[in-house]
């Protein structure tokens, strides 16, 4: 194993140098990913303070679910954001997926470490921030446990993200026509799903914390990191299965992705 | 080096089942040049991306330095090589040298190797003035010659060649065309070369494949098809005076000005025949005479005229 990786490891120090040679394009457009976070966060809080609170949750203690998703969509977008159907389709009708077939290399690892793209860490940073910020407005403590509370739902916020991309471009092998509608599940999904759990009735948190389970990813970790008590049926505990139902989460993607290539090499188009 | 027996491909789209390649059989030797024409849509790169393991065939076999592409895919991609005219393999936004390097990573060439086939590389296609330009500075004509560079870094046994020409002026050509034959006698790479130009053909290739309809319609050498295709030859004339003119035995193809074309059959009339009758006739300021040309005879083979 250690041989092949460190293949993709110069593929990706490849796509980084590329870009670095734009530096100040680059720039911009890390600023540019990292600011979405800012007007999205402003929006939330401007949402919730006509409230006061939402489902008992005050202004800070939302913003942190949405910092945590945030950095959990720049880490997973900071690799998978080529896997995005409109990118994918390209990849395909270009022929440059062709290419990727006749290197000597997995075609995922290829695509995944050609196209990472850098600008994302402005994203990671900017929801790590934004969940710092609001965890000091919340009058958090942090702690050792609550810390790595934190970091699992950034990783298993953005094992899920990966996943559906990873799963929708499987899917855009088969339709080779990019579909604005995976992107609207992604990103609309994730969220919808930022929002504290108990607002929503019991079938669409039933599809958010066990169907496409970005609540247990982000909102059970959070009622750690909080110290409250989630909603019934959804205790703080429950915290150890989001690394599980996310590596689930992920098996299933690439299934799908595996299933798209097979159908690809069987039909080329 | 490739087996290839009854294979076939058939895609499902909406209009129904198309067959694009039906059945075919073939086989290369090592060190083989061939020639694979063919005009669009005939199958031609269906049967390329089925012995490189990019498409999986519905039916029939196919063997690549003896391994199964589509199953043993990456071990092929080890021992093959592969350029597309109109894709670029390199690493559009970085140097050169770049690229290089990283096709040594990718096929786990050791350095020294690497630096040493680079060298005479360099040498041959001359890249040395062009390794520290970025990719998607490179003129198409340069690009071109570090695209074999790159793909023939690795020392494949087989080299798979889409279009290498296409675009390119005539001093790129025969830089392109001169560096594959070069390749081919020296190293005794198999070399498969799709292509429209019927040039690259009839200067590089031992062997021609012309395939139409999803079949093989012509398996053979180049000579071979002019003799047995190429039976009519075209006299050109260009007359003192501009006057009509008729020359029997042979028939009148285009005019313009004071110059006329006329073709004749080899085995019905001799050319000396028909000079002789001409000069007879009319005053004559100049002749020439064209043999068949390979290009129409394709293209007679194509529309189904032989």
């Amino acid at each position: 194993m250690a041989e092949p990786a460190r293949v993709y490891l110069h593929l990706a120090a490849a796509a980084v140098r590329a870009t670095a040679r734009r530096p100040a394009y680059l720039a911009m457009r890390t600023l540019a990913a990292a600011l979405i976070v800012v007007f999205e966060v402003a929006g939330v809080v401007l949402l919730v303070d006509r409230f006061g609170t939402i489902g008992g949750w005050r202004p800070a203690e939302v913003v942190l679910l949405f910092g945590l998703a945030f950095a959990g969509q720049g880490l997973a977008l900071l690799f998978g954001d080529t896997l995005e159907a409109d990118k994918v389709s390209q990849l395909v009708r270009r022929g440059t997926f062709d290419q990727v077939l006749t290197r000597p290399v997995s075609p995922l690892g290829w695509v995944l470490a050609s196209y990472v793209d850098t600008r994302f860490v402005g994203r990671l940073l900017a929801g790590a921030g934004t969940v710092v910020w609001a965890a000091n407005r919340a009058g958090v403590a942090w702690t050792p446990g609550r810390a790595g509370l934190a970091a699992l739902a950034v990783v298993c916020a953005a094992t899920i993200v990966f996943a559906v991309l990873l799963a929708a471009a499987g899917f855009t092998f088969v339709t080779v026509q990019g579909s604005e509608a995976v992107n609207v599940l992604v990103y609309g999904g994730q969220y919808l799903a930022s929002y504290p759990m108990q607002i929503y009735g019991p079938p669409l948190r039933f599809l958010f914390v066990w169907v496409v389970p970005f609540g247990l990813a982000i909102y059970v970790p959070a009622l750690g990191v909080l110290g409250r008590q989630g909603p019934p049926g959804l205790p703080a505990w429950l915290a150890w299965l989001a690394a599980p139902a996310a590596g689930a989460f992920l098996a299933a993607g690439g299934l799908a992705w595996r299933a798209g290539i097979r159908h690809y090499v069987g039909t080329g188009s | 080096m490739i087996e290839v027996e009854g294979l076939r491909k058939v895609f499902r789209t909406r209009r129904g089942p198309v067959e694009a390649v039906a059945g075919i059989d073939f086989r290369v030797a090592a060190g083989e040049f061939v020639g694979y024409a063919g005009p669009n849509g005939a199958g031609k790169s269906t049967t390329v991306k089925m012995m490189s393991g990019i498409l999986l065939p519905s039916a029939g076999r196919v063997e690549v330095c003896g391994l199964v592409p589509y199953r043993e895919r990456k071990r092929l991609a080890r021992r093959m090589g592969v350029v597309f005219g109109q894709r670029t393999q390199l690493w559009w936004d970085l140097p050169l040298q770049e690229s290089f390097e990283l096709v040594g990573h990718l096929y786990r060439i050791p350095a020294a190797d690497r630096l040493r086939r680079l060298r005479r590389l360099e040498e041959v296609l001359a890249l040395g003035p062009l390794l520290p330009v970025p990719v998607r500075s490179l003129s198409l004509g340069q690009r071109m010659r570090a695209e074999l560079a790159a793909a023939v870094l690795p020392a494949p046994q087989v080299l798979f060649l889409d279009e290498p020409t296409i675009g390119l002026d005539v001093e790129a050509k025969a830089a392109v065309r001169d560096f594959l034959g070069e390749l081919n006698r020296t190293e005794g790479t198999t070399v498969i070369l799709t292509t429209h130009d019927l040039d690259d053909i009839t200067r590089l290739c031992s062997r021609l494949m012309i395939i139409d309809h999803g079949r093989l319609i012509y398996d053979g050498t180049v000579e071979a098809l002019r003799t047995a295709y190429g039976t009519t030859r075209v006299l050109v004339v260009d007359l003192a005076e501009d006057e009509p003119l008729e020359l029997a035995g042979a028939v009148p193809v285009r005019a313009e000005g004071r110059r006329r074309w006329f073709q004749f059959a080899r085995d019905e009339v001799s050319a000396a025949e028909l000079i002789a009758r001409l000069l007879a006739s009319n005053e004559v300021a100049d002749l020439t005479l064209e043999e068949p040309d390979i290009e129409d005879i394709v293209r007679r083979i194509y529309r189904g005229e032989t």
